[in-house]
């Protein structure tokens, strides 16, 4: 989608922006952008969203570039133009984040907000708590990589172990993600801790297939966010995109398979 | 095989996938009111395959279909509750991740590097393990991403 496209649906034109306007308005859609890329939108969505913000509020052109870890957008207004560059310093996945700003885009459009409201509702979705208590999550998380287990073949005993070293290992991980530490550094640890407790399970031999617990544990850490916009970023013209999350993706399956490897050593256990 | 033990089958199947989709999704902070919507699409995408591997046909044909219905059935349910398809079709298309042929090739390499007396089946096995992982992790893509690729220009304002 190209903006000639939005600007013969937005064909209102309204009166020129002047400089300050014009850069209250490139801030507004910096900011957008900002949130739909660390939150784990794919590029295309990123770059509509951030057109449909700076048209929608009164420009009448708008280049965006997505880059991996940056963002940067010039918005125009008959002769004026402003430029602004912003860095994403960290991601991670936050769909609500992702699905309010994608709405507050159409709303821009559809019922014509004005800046301060824009404004207004970008910092309110910004600052969301998180729907799931920590708890609940820490429980689902287990159950879900249990539930893989089950597909997979194990039975109840095997099920059990990858639940508890799932919930341990989810637990772990937003201890150090909310110390922000390096995302590959996270994911050692943390399937080399879902390694050491499902561990248990090859160790005493409980169980049909022991070692499917130390499989399920650490799918948890699946680094699917990435790898899907990676492939949605190839597939819509976004090459480096798709390039750089990849790579992150394979990144983290790396570091999945160091930690849980590094596990498997330290308890001798072998595979499966 | 009678056709109730394929469909108890496929049903369990569905159950066991709901259940991780919906934990992704709350992993993943989707909205409260797409929840339903994560795991029925995860349940559904996973169940299709596994019927389709119950009837014989190859893992790489099965997760290609079922991803992709995952992809329609998320876009469907994106327009109906407005918010962008991934809320759906990441949370529904880990259970289709090839977790355990990834474990496979990571041990086997693990072999190759390792163990002195190395056998011709390790290398084979492994490297069958390792083009599987691939195949399938591009599968998912490919159909997950199928919708946008059909529709991208009908999507291409609202």
């Amino acid at each position: 989608m190209d903006s000639a496209d939005l600007h013969g649906v937005l064909a209102s034109p309204g009166p020129l922006l002047n400089h300050a306007e014009l850069t209250d308005v490139v801030e507004i859609a910096a900011w957008a952008g900002q949130l739909m890329l660390q939150n784990g939108a794919d590029s295309e969505r990123v770059e509509r969203v951030v057109q449909m913000m700076g048209l929608g509020l009164g420009c009448n052109g708008l280049d965006v570039a997505v880059f991996s870890n940056t963002i940067i957008i010039t918005t125009v207004s008959g002769a004026e133009f402003r430029t602004k560059v912003r860095r994403i310093p960290a991601w991670q996945v936050n769909m609500t984040i992702v699905s309010g700003v994608n709405r507050l885009s159409r709303r821009v459009v559809t019922d014509g907000l004005d800046r301060f409201e824009v404004r207004k509702e970008l910092n309110r979705i910004a600052h969301l708590p998180q729907h799931y208590n920590r708890w609940l999550v820490v429980a689902m998380v287990g159950l879900a990589c249990a539930s893989f287990s089950h597909l997979f073949g194990g039975d109840w005993p095997v099920s059990a172990v990858t639940f508890a070293a799932a919930t341990v290992a989810t637990v772990i991980r937003q201890e150090l993600v909310r110390r922000r530490f390096n995302q590959f550094l996270v994911t050692i640890v943390t399937a080399f801790a879902a390694g050491v407790v499902a561990s248990m399970g090859p160790r005493l031999g409980w169980g049909n297939s022991p070692e499917l617990a130390l499989v399920c544990s650490v799918l948890l850490l699946v680094p699917g966010v990435p790898l899907i916009n990676s492939a949605q970023d190839f597939l819509n013209g976004y090459p480096m995109m798709g390039v750089a999350r990849g790579v992150v993706g394979l990144l983290i399956s790396l570091s999945i398979a160091l930690g849980l490897l590094l596990a498997m050593q330290l308890m001798g256990v072998s595979g499966l | 095989m009678t056709i109730a033990d394929l469909l108890l089958l496929v049903l369990q199947d569905a159950l066991w996938s709901g259940i991780a989709a919906l934990g992704f999704a709350m992993l993943f902070n989707v909205p409260v009111r797409t929840l339903i919507g994560c795991m029925i699409t995860g349940a559904s995408g996973h169940a299709i395959r596994q019927a389709l591997m119950l009837t014989g046909v190859g893992i790489e044909a099965a997760t290609l279909i079922g991803a992709t219905v995952v992809g329609f059935l998320a876009l469907l349910l994106a327009r109906r509750f407005h918010t962008p398809p991934p809320v759906f079709a990441v949370s529904a298309a880990i259970p289709l991740v090839p977790g355990v042929f990834a474990y496979k090739t990571m041990i086997g390499l693990l072999q190759i590097a390792t163990v002195p007396t190395l056998s011709t089946e390790v290398l084979l096995e492994t490297a069958v393990n390792g083009v599987k992982t691939m195949l399938l992790l591009a599968a998912i893509g490919l159909g997950i991403t199928s919708p946008s690729l059909l529709f991208r220009r009908h999507l291409s304002l609202l």
